[in-house]
């Protein structure tokens, strides 16, 4: 084992953890305002919009009367900051409301959508991960050569198309000319669907159903290509970027001079120092990624978040709109945390004395 | 620097290569087609499997096979016996004895009765449970049980249009017992109706698959296994009957279907049905004065714009009802003329220094071409020297703008009626009690009013044609065309097409 050459300056063991659960505490403390900030943004904004959730959670043959009594019932005539004061005290009971269109209790709602959403986002950062560190890495190993302007090429061409023109294109490559992956759904019609914690890829292997775990596989393949793809070029740049500032480091080329093979000083050395930046990208780009499944989820029927949101907002469902709202805020809040306390764990610098 | 593929990153290529080809070969997805199963590619998802619940027109072809309704349609949309055998509402209007039949089961094998009717359009809607029904059914204030299958609803109003709803949305008849014994949110979880198939799996906005009710009591569902993918996308929807994935799709765009339909294997339909595209009007602003409103509908070329939008199969309208239907005129026209428009136009004062003006309001993408239809309005518009400014708003705000009176001079609006009696179209969209019309003209509102409370059936279509008539001659309705539902399905697979487009799993067939 190497000896440590920081061991007064640097945080280590047992109290890094102890570093990391106090920027956790902090953290949560910090999210409770941005919460409740962000709740009243939410609230007002939707209010103001000229939408008529009354009339909209009526059937068509409803009177004007009946618009107006069910506007009273739901406090809508009420003022702003009563109807906001009536909802944050509802939702710290842990009520979220009941949807207008659906008429059922919104927590319900989201809870049944939010693990598809997940597991579509966890893998498809997956995706974006494993094509931009590759690419990131292919594009330093290939620099200065006529590759590298291939490469940039595609990484533009790739950053350039959004997410649900993948989506469409990837569709009709392999599902429609190739015939080769399913694009309709979790699972195709005759599979069993086991449902323990909502996400099917656990599931399926969690009751030992493997036929359906394949298949669950097969559909994911595609949104999450369509996702990933989009995704991965600015990970690739910002990869290779931070590869060439690191190694104008000095100790790049005192590792040449240990005589230390050159992937092993991209991997052990190189890599290590600069993946910091991609990281933060990352985490970035998943609290996007959770929030920018809408149209991908749609394309592919994909019964997710994004599906129930679209839903919301055709129908002017404002409980449904404010519940997946939060959701997303704390799913951000979530990761942000996750990723500063990687941050913390890979990056020694943060954690001196 | 060289790129080296030395013994290991094979190994690593090879074991990443093994496992994607595992998964592309472990399960096959495609759902083999047989005379058993169908596949329906169809635009969205039922709101809840409650079916009293939420009147939604899209999910009713897929309620219709879970559930009965007391009365059904015929594919020419005359009423025909269903759960209810007999049926006949008083010269009044204020009653109707009817029969039910007695050999009906629920999917749990419970018999129906008559009490599940007094349960379901009676007593669930007293209970305080926020059903749609409750709306179509305010009037009705008892069902008088007369034996085990008869009965007498009982209107607190005349109402001459139960017979029709009885047809319509959210009237399906629910299992009093199993409802009171699970509760609503179980019930809606696990439904249970008399429909010729049984639900056995849903998933959210993604699935839902059917399976035969071998104890139906109507004629027997010759597919075993329906399944019905909720595909949103028109594009996804193009795609997914392209690939096979499913047997059957529609509302896929006009020029995508037409395509389709000279695939091997697809065949492609466009047929109109009972929705309405048309302008609902103001009487006020820039539309105070008639001449400008008439002049905007002699204006409009119709025929033109079924041509560039929908293939020439939405067929010209100049009465707020469509062919085929009760409320429908035959033999009357209401002329494009451009000339008669600037004519109009002159004659009222209007030139080209001093122009008519008026805004037009328009969603994107609520109906197929909605926002591309009303681009092309404004260009014929302008035409006839008509100033007309263009503003794109959301279905969802257009009840809001309309109650607070801030919708522009005209609105492109589709209005969809399966039922095609006129009280549902020009009632509807003419009376100033509902949320639909901007028409606030108080003379034709009062001639709509007393059309809804009379019973004599001749007389109410004579009204309705009548007041009609009235509001496309006094530019208080525009009329534009009959909406089109485009289907595309497998060639040999049959299916019986319905005036109002639904399409049901249960009247399927393979050749």
């Amino acid at each position: 084992m190497r000896p440590d050459p920081f061991p007064d300056i640097v945080i280590r063991g047992k109290r890094m953890f102890a570093t990391i659960a106090k920027l956790l505490v902090k953290r949560v403390l910090t999210a409770i305002p941005i919460l409740l900030i962000v709740s009243a943004l939410l609230f007002c904004i939707l209010r103001i919009l000229p939408v008529d959730p009354a009339a909209m959670s009526l059937p068509p043959n409803a009177t004007v009367e009946e618009v107006e009594a069910m506007r009273t019932e739901m406090g809508l005539d009420r003022p702003l900051y009563e109807q906001y004061g009536i909802w944050l005290g509802k939702l710290l009971e842990g009520d979220v409301g009941r949807s207008i269109h659906f008429r059922q209790d919104v927590t319900s709602l989201i809870g049944s959508t939010l693990p598809a959403t997940i597991e579509l986002a966890v893998i498809a950062m997956v995706v974006a991960t494993i094509f931009g560190l590759a690419g990131g890495l292919f594009l330093f190993y290939v620099r200065g050569t006529r590759a590298e302007a291939v490469m940039d090429f595609f990484s533009i061409l790739l950053l350039s198309l959004p997410e649900f023109l993948w989506s469409l294109f990837l569709l009709l490559i392999f599902g429609v000319f190739f015939e080769v992956l399913p694009f309709t759904g979790r699972l195709s019609p005759g599979f069993e669907r086991p449902v323990v914690t909502g996400f099917l890829l656990i599931d399926s292997l969690v009751t030992g159903n493997i036929s359906t775990f394949f298949n669950a596989l097969q559909h994911m393949i595609l949104p999450c290509l369509a996702l990933g793809i989009a995704l991965s070029p600015s990970l690739m740049r910002v990869l290779r970027s931070s590869l060439l500032d690191a190694y104008q480091d000095d100790y790049i080329q005192q590792a040449r001079l240990r005589g230390l093979s050159e992937k092993r000083i991209l991997i052990r050395h190189g890599l290590k120092n600069a993946i910091l930046p991609t990281l933060s990208l990352m985490g970035v780009q998943f609290g996007f990624l959770f929030g920018g499944t809408l149209l991908v989820e749609i394309i592919y029927s994909y019964p997710g978040m994004g599906n129930l949101m679209v839903d919301a907002i055709r129908n002017a469902d404002l409980p449904i709109i404010q519940g997946a709202g939060l959701t997303y805020c704390i799913a951000v809040l979530v990761i942000s945390i996750v990723v500063d306390s990687l941050y913390l764990i890979l990056n020694p610098k943060l954690r001196v004395r | 620097m060289t790129f080296e593929i030395d013994r290991r990153n094979l190994l690593q290529m090879l074991g990443l290569a093994a496992v994607g080809g595992s998964v592309l070969s472990q399960a096959t997805f495609a759902f083999a087609q047989g005379s058993d199963n169908v596949t329906i590619g169809w635009p969205s998802d039922v709101p809840s499997w409650d079916p009293n619940l939420r009147f939604v027109p899209d999910a009713q072809p897929i309620f219709k096979l879970v559930f009965d309704q007391p009365l059904d349609q015929a594919p020419d949309l005359k009423l025909v016996p269903n759960l209810i055998t007999k049926w006949e509402l008083q010269p009044d209007g204020l009653s109707m004895p009817f029969e039910i039949r007695s050999d009906v089961k629920f999917h749990n094998g419970d018999p129906m009765t008559m009490e599940d009717f007094k349960y379901t359009f009676v007593e669930r809607i007293k209970s305080g449970l926020k059903l749609d029904i409750a709306n179509s059914w305010r009037t009705l204030t008892d069902i008088e049980i007369t034996s085990p299958t008869s009965g007498v609803m009982k209107f607190s109003a005349a109402t001459p249009t139960a017979p029709q709803w009885l047809a319509f949305l959210g009237s399906y008849l629910v299992p009093k017992k199993y409802v009171e014994s699970v509760g609503p949110e179980e019930f809606a979880k696990k439904p249970v109706g008399t429909g010729p198939y049984k639900l056995v799996d849903y998933q959210m906005n993604s699935r839902i698959v059917l399976e035969r009710n071998n104890d139906y009591f109507g004629a027997k569902p010759k597919i075993k296994r329906v399944t019905i993918d909720i595909i949103k996308d028109p594009s996804a929807r193009t795609a997914a009957i392209q690939s096979g994935q499913v047997d059957l799709t529609v509302n896929i765009p006009v020029r995508e279907a037409e395509r389709l339909g000279k695939t091997e294997g697809l065949t492609a339909e466009i047929n109109p049905f009972t929705r309405l595209i048309l302008l609902q009007m103001r009487n006020d602003m820039g539309f105070t004065d008639k001449a400008v409103r008439l002049a905007a509908h002699h204006a409009i070329d119709k025929a033109a714009l079924s041509k560039a939008f929908y293939g020439g199969a939405a067929v010209p309208l100049s009465i707020p009802a469509t062919p085929g239907t009760p409320g429908y005129i035959e033999d009357y026209k209401f002329s494009y003329d451009p000339e008669l428009s600037k004519k109009l136009l002159a004659d009222a004062g209007y030139t080209a220094e001093k122009p008519a003006t008026f805004t037009l309001a328009a969603t994107n993408g609520q109906f197929p071409s909605d926002f591309d239809i009303a681009r092309a309005l404004v260009q014929m518009w302008q035409k006839v020297g008509l100033k007309v400014e263009l503003q794109q708003i959301e279905y969802s705000k257009y009840f809001e703008l309309n109650r607070g009176g801030k919708l522009p001079e005209a609105t492109l609006y589709s209005f969809d009626n399966a039922t095609g009696d006129p009280e549902i179209f020009s009632g509807y969209l003419m009376n100033p009690k509902m949320p639909f019309g901007a028409w606030k003209g108080q003379e034709i509102g009062d001639k709509i009013l007393k059309l809804f409370v009379e019973p004599v059936y001749e007389k109410r279509i004579a009204g309705y044609k009548d007041v009609a008539k009235e509001a496309v001659e006094t530019g208080a309705n525009i009329p534009i065309l009959q909406s089109v539902q485009t289907l595309v399905r497998k060639k040999n697979l049959n299916y019986v097409k319905y005036g109002n487009a639904w399409v049901l799993g249960s009247t399927m067939s393979w050749s």
